[in-house]
């Protein structure tokens, strides 16, 4: 059985134009090349 | 490592293809994710997510993943072309606004508990981005929420021409088909549930039909019959009588109208009865003036007559005249003419009527005497000391008349008390019998002072 009121919480308003901007700037583009090539350069450094 | 993270960046990348071409586009977006999540610089990958966003009507979302991907790869960048293609076209692009708007918009009506302004709200979104997988759902959710599963089923459907293997509408899609084969069982309980009324009266709980149906002739006469007899007892005793107050204050009005009248026309009969009376009177006012003014006239000529025979020397016309004057219609001036006149003549009238009706007498013609005598009689009884009046009796006497006899004895013994005429008178009456007769006697004499006896 579907409970409305919680399947609402999952609904997210949809990015608009004037947000993009923000959105992508604020965009957290990290990935798991980024995060293997800091450990390598932490194992080096120690 | 870097190449074996690329590659399985670009496994995804072909997994995520994969799954687009057959509009698995929820399953597409979220290996692609993954995919840039391992390598965020998989340009094909970046632009695949922008393309099955933009499918999924998510235009802004798109439009952020290609500019994301334009900046890692600024040349030979086929973000470049969709970038430019929807920048070239501001229909669009205000489109994917307003759109966006809208359903930012039919989201707080939802939180709001607006539900009929999210539907409209929805459905205008859908009629302009018919792409947008969201707001299918975000509907779909809320017809399920109003029990209308066949809409519901119909919007997830068409979601799902877009994105078969979106699990939230697969989900949605279940439960409107299970609600859809609970429908007839809940429909037919609901309407069972309509029939009957249900309440609590102590502590039991009283269940009857709802509506109980009294379709039966009897019944039907009944009522009708029970609705004759109320419409018969409101018209008698409110109907009825209002009109018959209606009708006593219309009789009363109109017995309150003709006493008016009458009272006016008693009004009017008294007036004109005051009327008549004044000219009655008027008019014997008018006959005694008359009256008087021919007595005055009379008087005046009678007076003139007299004057003429006593310039005559006919002193038995003059006196005549003179008694048929009225003195008190005569003014100051004939009043004195009439006083001179009347002494001079009623001396020489009265000793001419005496010697008169004394030769009658003497004749033994006692009618002749006894008219004389009156004549004296009207002017002065006491003439001559009563001669004439004794004279006048016993020419009565004479004459066989007792009864004005009496009278005229009668007032000599008055008169002339203790003389020989009235002991001569007392005698007579002795004889006569001066009783109680005698009066009526003399009544019928007082009336022959004016109108001698024949």
């Amino acid at each position: 059985m579907i409970d409305f009121e919680e399947e609402l919480k999952s609904y997210e308003p949809s990015l608009e134009i004037e947000e993009a901007v923000d959105n992508i700037y604020g965009h957290d583009l990290t990935d798991l090349t980024d995060i293997f090539r800091e450990m390598l350069e932490e194992s080096r450094r120690n | 490592m870097f190449k074996r993270l690329i590659a399985t960046s670009n496994a995804l990348y072909n997994e995520g293809l994969r799954r687009a071409s057959i509009r698995d586009l929820s399953g597409a977006a979220e290996v692609l994710r993954t995919s840039l999540k391992l390598y965020k610089l998989n340009i094909p990958a970046r632009n695949l997510l922008g393309l099955v966003y933009f499918e999924m009507g998510e235009g802004v979302r798109a439009m952020a993943e290609w500019v994301i991907s334009k900046n890692f790869l600024p040349e030979e960048n086929p973000a470049g072309r969709y970038l430019e293609e929807i920048q070239n076209n501001p229909t669009q692009l205000e489109l994917i606004s307003q759109t966006t708007k809208k359903y930012n918009q039919a989201l707080l009506y939802c939180q709001q508990d607006s539900r009929d302004l999210a539907v409209i709200q929805l459905k205008k979104v859908l009629s302009v981005n018919p792409k947008m997988i969201r707001a299918h759902q975000l509907l779909a959710l809320l017809y399920i929420q109003e029990q209308r599963f066949d809409l519901a089923k119909k919007t997830l459907r068409n979601a799902l021409k877009l994105d078969g293997s979106n699990l939230t509408t697969l989900r949605y899609l279940k439960e409107c088909n299970q609600a859809l084969k609970r429908e007839p069982e809940r429909k037919k309980k609901e309407k069972q549930e309509e029939q009957l009324n249900r309440y609590v009266s102590g502590n039991e709980m009283i269940i009857q039909p709802g509506k109980l149906r009294d379709n039966t002739a009897l019944v039907t006469i009944l009522n009708i019959l029970i609705g004759l007899a109320i419409g018969v007892l409101i018209t008698w005793f409110l109907v009825v009588p209002g009109v018959k107050m209606a009708v006593r204050s219309e009789m009363n009005v109109q017995v309150s109208e003709a006493n008016e009248t009458i009272a006016d026309k008693e009004q009017t009969i008294l007036s004109l009865q005051n009327q008549i009376d004044q000219m009655n009177s008027q008019i014997e006012a008018a006959k005694l003036g008359e009256e008087e003014s021919d007595t005055r006239l009379t008087s005046y000529q009678q007076l003139l007559n007299a004057y003429v025979a006593y310039a005559n020397e006919d002193v038995n016309a003059a006196g005549q005249a003179l008694a048929s004057v009225n003195a008190d219609y005569l003014d100051t001036t004939a009043q004195d003419a009439y006083e001179t006149i009347n002494t001079q003549v009623n001396e020489e009238y009265m000793d001419a009527a005496y010697k008169a009706g004394d030769t009658a007498y003497n004749e033994g013609h006692y009618d002749d005497a006894i008219q004389e005598f009156l004549k004296i009689m009207v002017l002065d009884e006491t003439y001559h000391s009563g001669d004439a009046l004794y004279s006048l009796a016993q020419a009565y006497s004479k004459n066989g008349d007792d009864q004005n006899a009496a009278v005229y004895y009668r007032k000599i013994a008055t008169l002339y008390p203790d003389t020989q005429r009235a002991r001569t008178a007392e005698r007579f009456l002795e004889e006569y019998g001066d009783t109680a007769e005698d009066q009526g006697a003399e009544n019928t004499a007082a009336t022959d002072e004016t109108a001698p006896a024949e």
